[in-house]
């Protein structure tokens, strides 16, 4: 059966691709939002820690499928392995209806102004190919308001000091400290830092026809059970669906962008569960994919115009492939002052984000989420017993004495670091799969190092009896927080897409999702993210009636 | 809960096999290896919590790539056992099983079939693998009866205040 023409296809139903879908579905044009996962199943792994996408030792329950989708790292040593979703080093977020925002620890936060200008306010980095925003914060601001009213935040950036000028608060209120969260708060505060509590993309009250947080113990991980934790999976695609216009289409893997020879989309390969091959025909084609299937799909898709690539003439697509090094410190008190309630995480500070002395950039500092007990297995204090009476002691001994204030640095974009496709490695259908490859910016350890010196210093003000550091920043970016791998630039020689999302020289094929990023922040980045999948669907509704974007 | 699985089970030729992949022998070196990793004091360890059970239903599932290395660690362990002290690793006194673990671990001990290679990645992998039977969800075989839980005095069901522990 041959698919009907539609005005729109998006290719991801994550936190861009979503949001996209909806914004194009409300203003009338007909959409096919492909996913290439299911419905996350809230209830099949609700508690269980080695089926969570957090650790993903036995499972990722909410995708991909570990058998059919390897991957190919490359070792700093050149050894090219083959990863899977659980054998470690695979970079997943997650593949269903939502993706990572179903199982997401849920920060809300924005950039800061300095984010989008990294250059002005820096200089230019050695070995680096950091750059300015060709939008800056201003131009977003409207995005990220509508991000959080739509999908639903709670905080009170008010009381944040260096938090980026608004036009509105955040519509729910914030959720309170946890015991832990208090202490690092006033701690923080003797040292004169401005802590402050955390913006959540979770219900601190009823919101949207669902419920408030009820602090389950998994969060960070795992889908709410009672579906309090805000994501693309149940409001914007939902509306989206309500529209009529928008059909989601899930277990449909894209094999391909069809560039026709005028240098146009006209639509998507694709396999449909039951492994049958189709076409999609659109007037437009946005890539929502996350920044390293993105990058993937860009590449598999060649065409005349585009031999190596969809959008890669000037071989940019795949480059500056950044993540987050998490970096901070453990300190261990003499009496409990974890709860364990959900999600754990509950105080922030973005002291550090800007402006440290001799720095390019920083990070935010927070306590971590709650720690299941055999991720807590593999954290002691360096020297410590791996195994053995010693090793369980400390585990029921300090299980509920262990905090950790951690953070995510801003990577110094590199220009190796990077995916490209393996010819030699397919999935299971047949596809070349992603290798990823390079390192980071040596600037990032270094910068590692700094934060975490200051967040061991809170640990110490906070009381904890022992402390040590955790410092982040070598080898191999990627991960959950990937961006950056089809950057948006003004000169189609250094960049892939415009300021618009617009694939330079493909007027009708736009990307929406973290690939889109210059910069991947001092932050967690989905709400960035969301507010970029409004920034870019508006300007699609906007101007689609005129041309379709189609010339000629 | 263990063995009433095993009655569904096709594949079991001798009842008295309680095992998918490994053979009695080698699941008693394991299961002498586990409980020194972690040891019972005042609460269960590792045999209490059936970690065997873990890494047997694991290494014939999802872990079955790791097959050859259990196979062969295990075979080096009590070649190495059997040189030093003429016996098996589970019938050594528990310190001297200890000075074996922190010798492999070191890397001192060297594997059977790999010249060259040695055991710290093999202890290493079944160390992995104890942590996740005995800290992870029951209904991947360990942590039978949510004995660690108990331990850490981790509320079940999640929802905090409903500890439906019997103590
Ligand atoms: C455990 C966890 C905790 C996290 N915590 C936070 C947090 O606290 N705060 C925060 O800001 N961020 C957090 N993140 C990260 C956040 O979820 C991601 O940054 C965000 O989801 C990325 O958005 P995206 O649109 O770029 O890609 P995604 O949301 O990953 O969406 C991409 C979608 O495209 C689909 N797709 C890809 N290729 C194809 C194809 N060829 N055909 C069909 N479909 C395809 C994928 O299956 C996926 O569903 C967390 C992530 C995880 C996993
Ligand atoms: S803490 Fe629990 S109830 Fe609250 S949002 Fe997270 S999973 Fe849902």
């Amino acid at each position: 059966m041959k698919n009907k023409r539609v005005n729109a296809v998006v290719i991801g139903a994550g936190a861009g691709g979503g949001i996209v879908a909806k914004e194009l579905a409300v203003s009338g044009l007909s959409v096919v939002l492909f996913e290439r996962g299911k419905w996350p199943v809230y209830d099949e792994h609700p508690t269980d820690e080695l089926i969570s996408q957090r650790t993903e030792v036995l499972d990722s329950p909410f995708g991909p499928d570990h058998i059919k989708n390897p991957r190919v790292v490359v070792e700093a040593d050149g050894r090219r392995r083959i990863v899977t979703p659980i054998s470690g080093g695979y970079s997943n977020n997650a593949a269903c209806v939502g993706s990572g925002t179903v199982s997401y620890g849920a920060m809300a936060w924005r950039f800061m102004e300095e984010d989008f200008q990294l250059k002005t306010v820096y200089g230019h980095v050695e070995g680096s190919t950091l750059e300015d925003w060709p939008i800056s914060y201003n131009n977003l601001e409207p995005c990220y308001e509508k991000a959080e009213w739509e999908i639903g935040v709670s905080g009170d950036d008010g009381l944040n000091l260096f938090a980026p000028p608004r036009r509105n608060k955040q519509p729910m209120p914030s959720f309170e400290y946890n015991p832990e969260g208090e202490l690092i708060y006033n701690a923080a505060k003797r040292l004169g830092l401005h802590p402050f509590p955390i913006p959540m993309l979770r219900n601190s009250v009823r919101y949207n026809n669902r419920p408030a947080c009820i602090r389950n113990r998994t969060c960070c991980g795992f889908a709410c059970p009672v579906d309090a934790k805000n994501g693309t999976h149940n409001t914007v695609i939902p509306t989206a669906m309500s529209t009529g216009n928008c059909e989601v289409r899930t277990q449909c893997m894209i094999a391909e962008i069809v560039v026709d020879d005028k240098g146009q989309a006209a639509g998507v390969n694709y396999f449909d569960s039951k492994n049958n091959g189709h076409f999609q025909p659109a007037d437009i084609v946005v890539v929502s994919g996350g920044a390293i299937e993105t990058a993937r799909l860009l590449l598999n898709s060649k065409s005349k115009l585009f031999p190596r690539g969809a959008g890669n003439n000037y071989d940019w697509v795949g480059r500056n492939l950044q993540g987050h090094a998490y970096t901070g410190a453990f300190g261990l008190f003499d009496y409990d002052i974890l709860d364990l309630a959900g999600p754990g995480a509950t105080v922030a500070l973005c002291d550090f984000n800007h402006h440290n002395p001799g720095m390019v950039g920083g990070g935010l500092l927070a306590n971590e989420f709650n720690r299941l007990p055999y991720l807590y297995s593999n954290i002691r204090p360096p020297g410590s017993a791996r195994w053995g009476i010693d090793h369980k002691k400390f585990q029921y001994e300090m299980y509920r004495r262990t905090s950790q204030v951690v953070g995510p640095i801003q990577e110094m974009p590199a220009f190796d670091s990077r995916v490209t496709v393996d010819e030699n490695v397919k999935d299971y259908w047949g596809l070349p799969v992603a290798r990823l490859s390079g390192s980071r910016h040596p600037l990032d350890y270094e910068n590692c190092k700094f934060l975490s010196a200051k967040a061991e210093k809170i640990l110490k003000e906070a009381g904890a009896y022992h402390t040590w550091q955790s410092v982040g920043g070598k080898g191999l970016s990627g991960g959950q927080h990937q961006a950056g791998t089809a950057r948006m630039g003004n000169d189609k020689k250094t960049s892939v897409v415009n300021r618009f999302g617009q694939v330079h020289e493909i007027d009708n094929l736009f990307i929406a999702d973290g690939s889109l990023m210059v910069n991947n922040g001092g932050f967690n980045p989905a709400l960035t993210i969301m507010a970029l999948g409004y920034w870019v669907g508006d300007y699609i509704a906007t101007n689609f009636s005129s041309t379709k974007f189609r010339a000629g | 809960m263990v063995a009433g699985g095993l009655m569904f089970m096709p594949c079991c030729r001798y009842p008295e096999q309680p095992y998918r992949f490994l053979s009695t022998e080698e699941a008693d070196c394991i299961i002498a290896l586990t409980e020194q990793i972690i040891p019972r004091d005042n609460y269960p360890g590792a045999t209490d919590a059936g970690v065997i059970y873990y890494i047997d239903r694991q290494l014939s599932s999802v872990f079955h790539y790791d097959q050859q290395t259990y196979r062969n660690g295990i075979r080096s362990m009590q070649k190495a056992c059997n040189e030093k002290y003429k016996r098996l690793f589970q019938d050594l006194q528990v310190p001297v099983q200890i000075k074996m673990m922190e010798e492999m671990e070191a890397g001192n001990l060297n594997s059977y079939n790999w010249p060259g290679g040695n055991l710290s990645s093999f202890f290493n992998l079944v160390m992995k693998h104890t942590m996740q039977a005995f800290y992870g969800s029951p209904i991947h075989g360990g942590n039978k009866d949510y004995v660690s839980f108990e331990m850490l005095q981790i509320d079940y069901p999640l929802v905090i205040g409903q500890n439906r522990y019997n103590t």
